[in-house]
């Protein structure tokens, strides 16, 4: 078990080190000076102050430096939690930036994949079980985790939203409230978040489901499943049985599917302007605001991380075959 | 991506082939799954030859036209032919996800082969590889590799889609070469001196050939997801059209709301489509190669 | 399982709550703003018939409060909590006193301005002359964008309490009247302890000024003020903005910002809503100025910017062929679905319209004409010699022109797509590149391009600003905001100076000039005009009613708050709205 997780921790640090790298990397081939936009946002025109104002943010940001000293620098200003300023929202930091808008995708993005992980499983199930279930949820399951996140939050927001008028179709909380710790308000919160939390949830419900259902099918096709069944067990233990070995890879696919998860939590944020991290990646990218994007991507590296280790954790407490010190899982 | 299990190609894979076209036509969800996949496919590649030249982006007729005999889908607000953006659009989704799908596949066979036939140290760096890139977000990658580097035409896109949607099909070949390699046929071939590389290609890929061609079946169908994501947020190719770029567009010229309601929902139905119906045909397929499941 | 499930809604209330409270909502409404306005404490909702929301200028969570930082600073920083000397009326074309109650030239060289008395901050301290002094004063920080003031302002100074003083070397009637409006008046007891560097750059998030507003609360995606009921210009103006409270929403996409309109959740949006003529036309109960085409007043105008140091657009034949090759009326229709409005050849815009000499229009004026575009080519040595449809250069070689807009700007993509389409149309090659803004941006200054589209002037109090922006010498390396083109004509230069140093009353004598600099403009077509963009405002009449529009009785100031826009009648647009249940 200490090997296990010796291992793993390994493979979470390369890949820090490794994001950390592309992350510093990639702005160094990236086309246009951001300080030339800026200059140009701010409007100037003489000459002089272009200059002046080039040296000074050229010099504020650090680009004037050798490149290992800049790489360097990174490193140390990255473990500081210091990610430099925004240069979009200059002058705000830009751990400021993020903090803010990082509890909003916290808050949507963990319910949506629990659940929909969870409700996915029962239904998926239930539909092995049953043949009639069998032949709506699978079909489904299939159309929901085949479309494009953002098509259908944009259904949704249209038709619950606008048409319907049930939901607001942006915001995280109404733009007539302040936050406080009132019944309204949290109301509200709850109002903005249920529509990305629906679309989330459904595209990610399908694929949960079928998953569940084929494994199951698979469990109860196995030696052992037969060979009880032969023993006379009940079918409902065979069952429990199945649901437990079928679980495990599902926990795997977690860990999997955490990436995709992520990318359709920001697409999802986008189209209903909720102030997440996704709304901000793209404004980030619109502006070139590389600081910006920077901190965004180490702060999903690191959460996808620490969920990644989260699930590794939990894949220890339920499989006991890696307690006993087996490879039971490789991620 | 569903996690959808692939079959243990263990059974008899000989026996398994002779009979695999025997069931393949008698399966339902193959049948269906690959006849819709294969309606769109030619609706792409034929279309743009029945409706002549017209280029996709033209302004063809009046604005805001609701559907009809002569604008199959209506058209935009400029007054672009909305059937005539969907065909072509059809074509370069198609190409996206076939060139992405096909590159993860190929990168996905080289480092699973590799790492489940040779093992050992080799194995544990490719391992280590697989596991760094599974973990990093692939979405935010392509983000900033996209924004930063801005080539912007299909074929780049689609490169970097399959750079980063190997791993895990990596990982399922590595399993299934893992399991293969103990086999006396593959000792055989050992043993009379064959190369490595020719062992993979003769004895080992042809054992799960029908596992291979889910594999990239499943890349294909998240390619065209991910290419679709890309192309919404204004990442996509700057020249042409694809299913998502007409989504992007849709949206930011406010279809919807302005009740053009054939300009957003055919690309996004078709996706969903595309790729439903590739995963279902997935499941055909697995039931056609794996006898016991033939039964529910 | 089904615990975890039971769980998790009480969890995700709580962090929703905490990401909420985090987000800015900690910081403090106003401090020490005089009596406090409503209960700025109070977290309870605003009400409804007493709020404006708006969106449209602010593009991203509310960065700063700092006036001095014009380019970025949040919605309403300058003209609701800020103000200026005066403000400017497009309309009747003249100053209207603000915070200062007169100005006038004591000599040929020196202005005078009387400020009002009575007017405080919103710390209770008094505005004074040596406020303003100040505040003019901070121009000399080599960094500020309105340096260049002081290379013909001598001196500024506090005569006593309530005059300033102000010393040209060199009188630019048009400009300073353009500043006098333009620069904000921030309090010295605050700012005078700042160093450059945070004159520069701070975020000023308490800011204390002397608007009608007073700031109360931001988050990402909102800021929200709150009105002062101790404002001045109560009593000295006899005005009062209605609405309480002013929220502006960070712009969303546009089918959210159309959806919120929708949904009656905003009551004014100031960015471009493509198809919005339909929500016009049809009941929605949507606004614009106009009922019909162009739906909009006229904000800016929209130019094809050649590269007037490459070949052959160093040609002015060249220049006038491709003016006459683009089929702006498609752009206008296909791209705009009639949003906005094709330009006059001069590019004036509608506002301007009494400087427009039409003799000159009519002698040298282009309009859409691809045959007259080819007759131009051909007389002018370009002719096709391969017989692929295109014109060559005079020597012979090919013309291949890249025409960029940022890549992103989805009108500017279509409208580029349709000049490309209409110069091919005509013979020449041009082929519509996008790249990111930065990258644009950086091309753009360093004169690395073919052609581009710009329009960075707004309307302004005199053609003048519009002028320098086109003619503006000399061309330095780096050309961060006029004259893109790299013209040099120093004849032209020459005249737009001489415009400048025309009295501000003297219409006559800005006509005499300005009919001299559009010849030069039309004969030489170093800026091709193609049309003007709308003053976008969409706005709901369920909580608030009497925008402004083109019907009898109703105002006519311009509905928007963009930075610079609140002192061209965008204030006066909130003064002038009434509840709709009224």
């Amino acid at each position: 078990m200490r090997h296990y997780f010796g291992r793993k921790l390994l493979v979470y640090a390369l890949t820090f080190v490794v994001a950390v790298t592309v992350n510093w990397m990639i702005p160094r081939f990236m086309p246009g000076d951001p300080v030339a936009g800026m200059l140009a946002r701010t409007g100037v025109s003489q000459p002089a102050a272009v200059e002046a104002m080039r040296v000074y943010y050229t010099d504020l940001f650090g680009f004037d430096r050798p490149l290992w000293e800049q790489y360097a620098g990174f490193w140390a200003t990255l473990l500081r939690g210091d990610f430099g300023i925004s240069i979009w929202l200059f002058p705000t930091p830009v751990s400021t930036v993020i903090l803010r808008a990082v509890p909003y995708t916290l808050a949507l993005m963990i319910p949506a994949v629990l659940l929909s992980w969870w409700a996915g499983n029962r239904l998926g199930a239930y539909a092995a079980r049953r043949r009639l279930l069998d032949n709506t949820v699978l079909p489904v399951g299939y159309v929901l985790t085949a479309m494009p996140y953002m098509w259908l939050a944009v259904l949704l927001a249209w038709g619950l939203g606008v048409v319907a008028g049930w939901f607001p179709v942006a915001g995280g909380y109404a733009f007539s409230l302040q936050p406080a710790l009132t019944g309204e308000f949290l109301l509200s919160l709850l109002h903005h978040w249920v529509l990305p939390f629906l679309s989330l949830f459904l595209v990610a419900l399908g694929g949960w489901a079928i998953g569940m259902r084929n494994m199951i099918i698979y469990e109860l096709e196995s030696d052992y499943a037969t060979y009880l069944a032969a023993l006379g067990a009940p079918s409902r233990l065979i069952r429990r049985y199945a649901f437990r070995n079928a679980v495990l890879p599902q926990i795997t696919g977690l860990a999997l599917q955490l990436g995709v998860l992520v990318a359709g939590a920001l697409v999802t944020e986008i189209v209903f302007s909720y102030p997440g991290l996704g709304s901000l990646i793209l404004k980030a990218i619109q502006n070139q605001d590389f600081f910006l994007l920077q901190g965004t991507f180490m702060f999903i590296v690191v959460g996808v991380l620490v969920a990644n280790f989260v699930i590794d954790l939990v894949y220890v407490v339920v499989d006991p075959r890696t307690r006993a010190g087996m490879a039971g899982a490789q991620a | 991506m569903t996690t959808t299990p692939l079959t243990e190609g263990r059974a008899g894979t000989r026996v398994v082939r002779r009979e695999a076209l025997h069931f393949a036509v008698r399966n339902g969800k193959l049948v269906t799954g690959l006849g819709l996949v294969l309606v769109l496919l030619l609706t792409g590649l034929l279309g743009p030859l029945v409706l002549g030249v017209a280029a996709p982006n033209e302004y063809v007729a009046a604005p805001m036209l609701p559907p009809s005999a002569e604008h199959w889908f209506g058209t935009t607000t400029f007054g672009q032919d909305v059937f005539t953006q969907f065909v072509y659009g059809l074509r370069t989704t198609f190409a996206a996800g076939a060139l992405g799908g096909g590159i993860a596949a190929v990168i996905a066979m080289v480092v699973g082969f590799t790492a489940g036939y040779r093992g050992g140290l080799v194995d544990e760096a490719l391992n280590m590889l697989t596991n760094v890139v599974l973990v990093i977000p692939t979405l935010a990658v392509l983000l900033i590799i996209n924004a930063y580097l801005g080539i912007r035409s299909v074929a780049v896109q689609a490169l970097f889609i399959g750079l980063t949607s190997w791993p895990w099909a990596a990982r399922a070949i590595r399993a299934q070469t893992f399991s293969l390699r103990g086999r006396d046929f593959v000792d055989l071939a050992r043993l009379s001196g064959l190369s490595t590389p020719r062992i993979i290609a003769r004895e080992i890929a042809p054992n799960m050939s029908s596992y291979l061609f889910m594999t990239f079946i499943l890349l294909f169908g998240g390619s065209v997801l991910i290419a679709s994501s890309l192309d919404f947020i204004g990442l996509g190719p700057t020249e042409g059209v694809s299913l998502g770029l007409m989504l992007q567009n849709a949206t930011q010229w406010s279809a919807l709301q302005l009740g053009l309601w054939w300009w957003f929902v055919p690309p996004g139905l078709a996706i969903t489509a595309i790729v439903g119906a590739l995963y279902v045909a997935n499941v055909g397929l697995d039931e056609v190669f794996n006898p016991k499941l033939r039964i529910t | 399982m089904r615990k975890r499930a039971r769980i998790l809604v009480p969890l995700l209330a709580a962090a929703l709550a905490a990401a909420a409270c985090s987000g800015g909502g900690a910081t403090p409404p106003s401090q020490g703003a005089g009596p406090p306005p409503g209960n700025p404490g109070n977290p309870g909702s605003l009400p409804r018939n007493e709020t404006l929301y708006t969106t449209g200028t602010q593009w991203g969570p509310p960065a700063h409060f700092n006036p001095i930082r014009e380019g970025d600073h949040a919605t309403g920083t300058k003209g609701l909590v800020y103000e200026t000397l005066f403000h400017y009326d497009p309309n009747t074309a003249k100053l209207v006193p603000w915070l200062a109650e007169s100005g006038s030239w004591t000599s040929d060289t020196v202005y005078e301005a009387k400020i009002r008395s009575g007017v405080t901050w919103s710390d209770g301290k008094p505005l004074t002359a040596k406020d303003v002094a100040f505040s003019y004063g901070l121009g000399k920080i080599e960094t500020i964008s309105f340096h260049n003031l002081y290379d013909w302002l001598k001196s500024v100074e506090a005569v006593d309490d309530r005059t300033v003083r102000f010393t040209f070397s060199k009188a630019n009637y048009q400009e300073w009247d353009f500043n006098l409006y333009s620069r904000v008046i921030v309090p010295e007891h605050i700012w005078a302890g700042r160093s450059e560097e945070e004159v520069l750059n701070g975020a000023n998030d308490k800011p204390v000024g002397s608007g009608a507003y007073a700031y109360q609360s931001h988050d990402q995606d909102r800021v929200v003020y709150v009105r002062r009921d101790d404002w001045w210009g109560r009593s000295a103006l006899g005005k009062e903005p209605r609405p309480r409270y002013i929220v502006d929403v960070a712009t969303p996409s546009n089918e959210v910002a159309m959806g919120m309109l929708l949904q009656k959740g905003l009551d004014l949006s100031n960015n471009f809503l493509p198809g919005v003529a339909n929500l016009v036309k049809g009941n929605f109960g949507i606004t614009t100025f106009y009922d019909q085409p162009p739906y909009m007043l006229s904000a800016n105008t929209a130019w094809l910017v050649p590269n007037t140091t490459r070949k052959p657009m160093d040609d002015p034949a060249f220049r006038r062929a491709l003016a006459a090759s683009v089929d702006t009326k498609k752009i206008v229709e296909g791209v705009y679905g009639n949003l906005v409005k094709v330009a006059s050849p001069t590019g004036l815009l509608p506002q301007w319209d009494q400087f427009v000499d039409q003799s000159v229009v009519g002698a040298a004026g282009f309009a859409f004409d691809t045959a007259k575009a080819r007759r131009t080519l051909a007389d002018a040595g370009y002719r096709d010699r391969d017989g692929d449809g295109l014109v060559e250069n005079k020597d012979g070689s090919k013309i291949k022109l890249t025409l960029i807009v940022p890549t992103g700007w989805t009108d500017w993509m279509e409208a580029a797509r349709t000049i490309a389409t209409s110069a091919k149309a005509a013979g020449i090659d041009v082929t519509p590149d996008f790249p990111d803004f930065n990258a644009l941006v950086e091309k753009r200054s360093k004169g690395d391009f073919d052609l581009l589209v710009n329009n960075e002037r707004q309307l302004s109090n005199t053609p003048w600003t519009y002028y320098d922006y086109v003619f503006q010498l000399p061309v330095n390396k780096t050309q961060n905001t006029v004259n893109f083109g790299r013209y040099e004509n120093q004849r032209a230069w020459k005249l737009v100076q001489q415009l400048n140093q025309v009295r501000t009353d003297d219409v006559a004598g800005m006509k005499t000039v300005i009919s001299q600099i559009q010849r030069i403009h039309l004969d030489e077509m170093p800026i091709i005009p193609l049309w003007y963009n709308g003053l976008w405002a969409q706005s709901s009449v369920a909580t608030w009613k009497n925008w402004p529009s083109a019907a009898q009785g109703a105002p006519k100031s311009a509905p928007v708050l963009w930075r610079h826009w609140l002192e061209l009648g965008g204030f006066e647009t909130l003064t002038q709205i009434q509840p709709a249940g009224s």
